[in-house]
């Protein structure tokens, strides 16, 4: 066959292969209308729900649940006017979200709910109401909790009198307001107790009842310096302890015991020559813990007094045990909230509320491995599933 | 040359003397202390009147003068987290609720009205008050009660 | 704004003729204001948004003693601002844009005024009633207590104590005494 002859047969055959061959037919069949897609049952170790303010937009709070190991988005949910956080049980069957909403928009009648979603669906399927007095501020993870064991939920109000509201997640109803005058936010230290900061650096201990109604309410003594250099109210939490740094980068662990809390040892992050070098903690969610290896993850960056809100382009991680820095994470992006994977391999999360992204590190090596973006408006705060 | 260095130098010269001026002028205006610490420490949810905001933040117009005419009143005005959880010393503190009590009261201070002093806001500020609403409910009730008989 | 009028003797003279009849014109204002505002400071009346038909900034004080830009971060009292400024919003450094409401509960600070070396006081009082307004965002925080302290907390969202609410949209950064 002549060349010319060849390639007009190869040409004819590649068209029919293409036309009539099995594998070559290359039409996409119909596919089926009204799929919506669901979560598996129990969320995977590597998920993490990034909760958004919406800072320029309050009306529009959210959270987004994202993959960390395939960096994809898998859900969110939409929660309403200057949104603090999700609240996720150890059961994983629902999620709990405090929710505002006006019925204009942005005025009217306000009502606050606690919308119940279904874990796997990401749809509401109860809601809670709640005194119109949830605190409205930047988010952070003393601003509402469950207790222990899970059965109540506990909201810090500002309106700007202080107190907390209780809610059981059983029966699904409020239960009562606890006052609790002078004194911000809760730290759950039991199936039925918590803690909040008082603005002479002293706690108060609040214990419910069976039923979440108020057992007891009593000060401790001053366990905080507040003038000199006050804690910053960003606690993370390992077992029976709450780790606290204050602005001048002392850690400061108040352990939970049957007879209450109780103020451990300090231990300072940074050496003199680091203070000198004015290194300091910064940012909305600047602690995180590995609870399993001890380890203690805080951002840093290099800053004067008032600069303890500031991100940090390094996260410093320390062993608890030995109270050693044991190594220094770079971040590709300045982060200022941080959550770390309680599992064995574990991921670092970090963001920033000045962009949307999530960056997303190996929290062991520190390797960067990948951002996922357009996350909302303002990412706050990181909450594991 | 010379004369763009006169110029700057007159300028210079001039913009010295306003500023003398200037701050000659602002030497007077420092607010006095006590009323300083008020607006530092308590203005901000009791505002500049003491009116506060219905439902939120109580009106000390009334209150802080019925309050002031009792033991039990006294003690809970230092006990008042506002009060006792601030980081004014018993002095400053003492002297900040007789300033509130004799310029933020509706009704003219009776002469009987004693200043709080230091000794009595450190003894009562040692036990800052939890439930603030229901001890102050309480004692207007009973001082309401004392006013009818 | 001085008409250029032809001057017949030396220029030099004519610049600083210029130059202090303008410095003269903002000291008397000055004083005026001086005067005003210590009657203010004294007695304490909280500087309330009056309806005007003038821009926002006429009523500001003078550069010389007030330096910098209220449309930026850096002005001397966003030392501890946690928002948008309302003077990008319709409002100014001390007014709200038309149809927010004041909120009249907020913190109250000081911030160091690097023109007369004094502490001001300054109550950063938010305005409220509808979105945010989105422009010139700033957070700055000397001074900055956490929110267990709250009235040294800018992290709370002050329109809480507002009557619309917290509908949070710009705040304001109003001068109420100087401290020191």
């Amino acid at each position: 066959m002549s060349r010319g002859r060849r390639a007009w047969a190869s040409a004819a055959l590649a068209l029919s292969a293409c036309l009539c061959g099995p594998r070559g037919w290359a039409q996409i069949p119909a596919e089926p209308e009204g799929v919506v897609e669901q979560l598996p049952a129990r969320p995977a170790p590597h998920w993490v729900w990034v909760n958004d303010m919406a800072f320029f937009a309050f009306p529009d709070g959210k959270a987004f649940l994202v993959d960390g190991d395939s960096g994809r988005m898998l859900g969110m949910l939409s929660t309403g006017y200057s949104f603090t956080s999700v609240l996720i049980p150890r059961t994983g069957a629902v999620i709990y979200a405090p929710e505002i909403y006006f019925s204009r928009g942005t005025r009217g009648t306000r009502s606050d709910v606690v919308t119940i979603y279904d874990a796997t669906r990401l749809e509401p399927v109860g809601e809670i109401e709640i005194p119109p007095k949830r605190a409205s501020l930047m988010p952070m993870p003393g601003a509402q909790a469950l207790t222990d064991d899970d059965r109540f939920l506990l909201i810090y109000n500002f309106t700007p009198s202080q107190s907390v509201t209780v809610v059981d997640t059983h029966s699904r109803k409020f239960v009562g307001e606890i006052e609790t005058a002078g004194c911000a936010l809760v730290y759950p230290t039991g199936p039925r107790s918590f803690f909040s900061i008082c603005g002479d650096g002293a706690l108060l201990e609040t214990t419910l009842t069976d039923a979440g109604t108020l057992a007891r309410r009593e000060r401790t003594a001053e366990l905080i310096d507040v003038l000199k250099d006050p804690l910053s109210e960003k606690g993370v939490r390992r077992g029976d302890t709450w780790l606290f740094a204050s602005f001048e980068g002392v850690l400061h662990p108040l352990r939970a015991t049957g007879a209450g809390v109780e103020a451990q040892p300090t231990w300072p992050l940074f050496t003199p020559q680091e203070l000198a070098q004015h290194w300091r903690t910064g940012g909305l969610q600047h602690l995180a813990v590995h609870g399993a290896s001890g380890r203690l993850f805080a951002v840093v960056h290099q800053g004067g007094p008032g600069t303890h809100k500031d991100p940090g382009e390094q996260v410093w991680v320390y062993d608890l045990a030995s109270h050693k820095r044991m190594q220094t994470i770079t971040t590709r992006n300045k982060i200022g909230s941080i959550q770390v994977s309680q599992d064995s391999q574990p991921l670092l999360f970090g963001c920033s509320i000045d962009s949307n992204r999530l960056d997303i590190y190996d929290a062991t090596s520190g390797k960067y491995l990948r951002t996922v973006e357009s996350l909302g408006l303002t990412p706050t705060v990181l909450v594991l599933p | 040359m010379k004369r763009g260095a006169l110029c700057a130098a007159v300028f210079a010269i001039t913009c010295s003397a306003i500023a003398l001026q200037l701050r000659a002028g602002q030497a007077a205006v420092l607010t006095p202390p006590v009323q300083a610490n008020y607006m530092l420490n308590c203005m901000g949810c009791h505002l500049a009147d003491g009116s506060g905001a219905a439902g939120k933040v109580p009106s000390v117009r009334d209150s802080m003068l019925i309050l002031s005419r009792s033991t039990a009143g006294r003690r809970y005005l230092v006990q008042v987290p506002g009060a006792a959880l601030s980081p004014l010393s018993d002095l400053e503190l003492a002297q900040v609720l007789s300033w509130m009590v004799r310029n933020l009261s509706a009704r003219t201070v009776a002469s009987d009205f004693t200043d709080f002093t230091a000794a009595e806001v450190a003894d009562y500020r040692r036990a800052p008050l939890v439930n603030v609403r229901e001890r102050r409910a309480q004692l207007l009730a009973v001082a309401a009660d004392r006013a009818a008989r | 704004m001085t008409a250029r009028v032809p001057y017949a003797g030396n220029p030099l003279d004519a610049f600083v003729e210029r130059m202090t009849r303008d410095l003269a014109r903002r000291v008397s204002r000055r004083s005026f204001l001086g005067n005003v505002g210590a009657l203010l400071f004294t007695t304490g009346v909280p500087l309330l948004p009056v309806a005007r038909g003038a821009a926002p900034t006429a009523a500001r004080p003078e550069a010389a003693a007030d330096p910098g830009d209220p449309q930026t971060c850096e002005y001397w009292r966003h030392c501890a601002i946690d928002g948008f400024l309302c003077a990008c919003c319709g409002g100014s450094i001390q007014s709200c844009p038309p149809g927010t409401e004041a909120s009249a509960i907020t913190w109250v600070g000081t911030c160091h005024n690097p023109a007369d070396g004094h502490d001001y006081i300054v109550s950063y009082n938010d305005c409220c009633g509808k979105s945010q307004c989105g422009r010139c965002l700033c957070n700055r925080n000397e001074g900055d207590k956490p929110l267990y302290m709250p009235f040294k907390s800018n992290d709370y969202n002050w329109c809480a104590g507002s009557k619309v609410g917290i509908a949070y949209h710009c705040s304001t950064a109003r001068v109420v005494g100087v401290a020191k």
